[in-house]
């Protein structure tokens, strides 16, 4: 039995220990937000937030996250489904950056974790911060995201 | 052989089939409703493309899909314009399969190819007028006036006189019920409101909350996980497996052979995947297991000495040749490239003894049915297909591998829905990809180094070879390698274009652009050979054979506009610099660059911006056309810098993106896009600023190094030229 709490409810789960958290979070709990997309921690399309800090869900054991505090994009603008979102989220779409959207929650989990450690980071750290892949190339909309959500103007050419 | 290169004859209908199937049904395009008129009535459905609630939200089915294009929220704007109706009532769903939706080109449905917006600008915007014309007829009974006396605007039938309205949605059972119009008047775009301003998408709140639905997350009851390995060398087959090998594992459900491999289905994507990567078996090679990138390049190279089958001529190249001062003979290659959507191939199948229902990510639902049917047996009427959102698709799921596995699963599992996930590796191991491709261009110039003959010959295969392959066999040469070289806009008065068929043993798709970004590539790098080589600059080269183009010119001038194009390299911010510049034609637009480039010590490209004009004609939604812009350059430049997929052994050798990196956030140029907007015919905007970027990018280089990159990707080669 392994507890893990996950976007602030409680888990007792029988699984084994190996398990990496991206599959436990998209087949044992339904939580489909988070997404696969390469399984070596390389793309980012499985950002979610284990204590604060993001990490790619498809390579860390259930087992390494065991008491800690998880949150994933269903979660990040408070609890599951409650419609709120998180100003980074709002950013999100303030700038139009979504275009086939399958790695966003990814993006958006990193940025947001991002503006907590630095909540005003410069163009430069921006773009070297940013490592997540998006294959649609949605890159400078997520940069002018950033710099939305931290306050300045984004600079993209949003809506 | 039950390998992959077996099912292609298969993968897609063929066109006659096509045509066939959509003149059985109706093709007035989409008035036929789908239900019978009782149903129509009470579930406010006023013709096949449009319904609207009682609540005055308005469902428009969408004959296309949407894989990040933003086609969704064109085919709202496109009804919402002629309906009257305020955008943030509208919402776009899938449409189910049926002759209704099929409006591309003769009767057909795909997404791709730029065909979607191109495709439903008439019959959706004739659509919202119809839906239109009979919400007024039912208020003009309500209110007792005539339907002139009425007009439509945010959602509702307003009386001009007297400003009285009525909700879309309180006029819809009566609407429902009257005749359908045979003919309405559509908007000139001068008066368009909803089109030709931007949008925003309908489809982005969903995908900054995780609630969108991709094919992975579907979730019906019972749901168990499959995942695959294929046989490594193309075309091969299971020589061996032992099933027993992984029984009695936690989860495992069932391990089984598939078409082109072995699978194991489980409770769990990880379990299933553990069990796979201990699974026993072992696969026989296909027919080239000796076949390599590197042989079959030479092979390509070798086949440009002989005359191929001529796509186009015009003129007299020969005695433009004969005639010539001087002579220039460049040759290109292009390597195999894969789509590597974010999301990997996937599709969810249930199968019970009469109905098959697949919810997976395609370009086109059609395809699907004919899939399901052709493993299950059932008839089409018996398969439902549900599209989720698409995780990126870029012409990959255009094919039918992965739901035909789906479906061969679900068929043995009866009662029990299966979602197969392919892993990182097995997409891009197994891919259909964009073809290698040599190309040889030769160019006849006048003692003013005029160009008096162009002389282009592209050896390989493209994805209609692939596909159609009786078709292309009888029409000589296959379109989809040539398309982009034919009908320039430069002043070629003596020109040959020729293909020579040399068979891919890799399996050959659409990848975005098709044959358009590499002809782009060959046309655009040989223009600035010539123009260097005759001592002129390439912009102002380009110019003077555009004399007869004026959108091209117009296109042209505005990226160098943009650019403020510098022919000779310069200092900016701390760093040595060169512009390149490259023009293309594809899907009825005009699309320029001028890359921005600098190199660093250790040899690396660096483009810090991209500056881009685009001419397509309408940009119907302005934003999103710029969104394409950048995404296109991203998609362009990544190839350009990064991608080729190895083969060796007679297999795809990259697996993950350690192997196949694509580019990477840093790495993404600054864009400016310059909409031009000429009223012309629309064009497509999802593909064609893929196609100048690798000319741009390599014409800057050689502007910075005196060196040419005549085969892609660029990835170390300037290093290790200097």
């Amino acid at each position: 039995m392994i507890e893990l709490t996950i976007n602030g409810k409680r888990h007792e789960l029988d699984v084994e220990d190996d398990m990496p958290l991206l599959w436990l979070l998209r087949d044992e709990l339904k939580l489909m937000g988070t997404k696969f997309g390469c399984g070596m921690g390389i793309c980012g399309a499985c950002t979610i937030q284990v204590d604060g800090e993001p990490v790619r869900s498809c390579v860390m054991p259930v087992s390494a996250a065991r008491g800690k505090t998880i949150i994933t994009i269903e979660g990040l603008g408070g609890s599951v489904g409650n419609g709120k979102l998180h100003p980074v989220q709002q950013a999100w779409i303030d700038e139009q950056v979504p275009q086939c959207g399958y790695c966003q929650p990814g993006h958006i989990m990193a940025a947001a974790a991002l503006l907590e450690s630095n909540p005003d980071p410069s163009d430069e750290e921006i773009r070297k911060e940013v490592t997540n892949l998006c294959r649609c190339g949605t890159y400078l909309r997520i940069f002018a995201a950033i710099r939305r959500a931290a306050g300045r103007d984004g600079g993209g050419s949003g809506s | 052989m039950s390998g992959i290169l077996n099912l292609s004859p298969n993968l897609l209908l063929s066109r006659r089939q096509f045509i066939a199937a959509g003149a059985a049904g109706s093709l007035v395009l989409g008035f036929r409703l789908p239900l019978a008129a009782s149903a129509a009535q009470a579930n406010g459905v006023l013709n096949a493309f449009v319904a609207i609630d009682p609540s005055g939200t308005i469902t428009v089915q969408s004959p296309f899909v949407e894989m990040g294009q933003g086609i969704y929220t064109m085919m709202s704007m496109l009804v919402a314009e002629e309906l009257g109706a305020d955008m943030r009532s509208m919402r776009t769903v899938q449409a189910p399969p049926g002759a209704a939706y099929m409006i591309v080109r003769e009767g057909e449905r795909f997404t791709g190819g730029d065909e979607s917006t191109r495709s439903a600008y008439e019959p959706l915007r004739r659509a919202g007028a119809v839906a239109r014309h009979m919400l007024v007829q039912a208020a003009a009974g309500r209110l007792n006036v005539q339907p002139d006396a009425l007009t439509t605007r945010g959602g509702y039938v307003v009386h001009k006189a007297s400003g009285k309205r009525i909700a879309f949605g309180d006029l819809v059972a009566d609407a429902a019920g009257l005749d359908v119009p045979a003919e309405v008047q559509l908007k000139s775009p001068a008066e368009f409101q909803v089109l030709r301003k931007t949008q925003a998408r309908l489809d982005i709140p969903a995908k900054t909350d995780g609630s969108a639905v991709f094919g992975v997350d579907e979730l019906p009851d019972n749901v168990a996980i499959a995942v695959v390995r294929q046989a490594p060398v193309f075309g091969g087959t299971v020589k061996r497996m032992r099933p027993e090998s992984v029984t009695g594992r936690r989860g495992v459900i069932a391990v089984e052979e598939v078409p082109n491999g072995v699978a194991v289905i489980a409770d769990n994507y990880w379990r299933a995947m553990k069990a796979l990567n201990a699974l026993d078996v072992e696969f026989a090679p296909g027919p080239a297991p000796d076949f390599t990138s590197a042989k079959h390049e030479e092979l390509l190279r070798g086949k440009l000495d002989a005359r191929g089958a001529t796509a186009e001529e015009v003129g007299d190249l020969d005695g433009a040749f004969a005639g010539a001062d001087r002579t220039l003979e460049m040759d290109y290659v292009i390597p195999f490239a894969a789509h590597t959507t974010m999301e990997p191939m996937t599709c969810t199948a249930l199968v019970t003894d009469d109905r098959c229902v697949v919810w997976t990510p395609n370009q086109g639902v059609d395809f699907i049915v004919y899939a399901a049917t052709n493993v299950t047996g059932l008839p089409a009427e018996a398969v439902e297909v549900h599209t989720p959102f698409l995780g990126g698709a870029f012409g990959r799921r255009f094919m039918l591998d992965f739901p035909t596995q789906a479906v061969t699963l679900a068929n043995r599992h009866k009662g029990r829905p299966i979602k197969l996930i392919w892993s990182r590796e097995e997409d891009t191991r197994h891919d259909f990809y964009r073809p290698m491709l040599a190309a040889r261009q030769r160019a006849a110039l006048d003692k003013e180094g005029k160009l008096v003959g162009w002389h282009s010959r592209i050896a390989g295969m493209g994805p209609y070879t692939q596909v159609f392959p009786d078709e292309v066999e009888a029409h000589g040469w296959d379109f989809s390698v040539m398309q982009g070289m034919l009908e320039l806009p430069y002043r070629l008065p003596n020109r040959r274009m020729e293909y020579v068929h040399v068979q891919s043993p890799a399996p050959i798709g659409f990848w975005r652009t098709t044959g358009y970004g590499p002809t782009c590539y060959f046309k655009e790098s040989a223009l600035d050979e010539i123009a260097h080589a005759v001592g002129r600059d390439p912009y102002e080269y380009r110019r003077e054979l555009l004399a007869d183009a004026k959108r091209e010119c117009a296109v042209l001038d505005k990226a160098a506009e943009l650019a403020g194009w510098r022919k000779k390299p310069f200092r900016k911010n701390g760093t040595h610099r060169a512009h390149g510049i490259a023009l293309h034609n594809a899907f009825d637009s005009i699309n320029a660059q001028v890359a921005e480039v600098s190199i660093s010590d250790d040899g690396t490209v660096r483009v810090h911006k991209v500056y881009c004009a685009m001419d397509c004609g309408l940009a119907l939604n302005p934003l999103n056309v710029i969104m394409q812009m950048e995404s296109g350059i991203a998609f362009g430049l990544s190839a350009t810098l990064h991608e080729e997929v190895v083969m060796r052994d007679g297999r795809a050798v990259p697996g993950n993106f350690h192997e196949y990196p694509i580019l990477r956030p840093g790495e993404m140029p600054d864009v400016e896009v310059a909409i031009i907007d000429s009223g012309a015919k629309i064009g497509g905007a999802g593909e064609i600023a893929t196609c100048p970027v690798a000319p741009a990018v390599c014409n800057a280089v050689f502007a910075l190094t005196g060196k040419r990159i005549r085969t892609l990707p660029i990835g170390t080669r300037v290093a290790e030229m200097t």
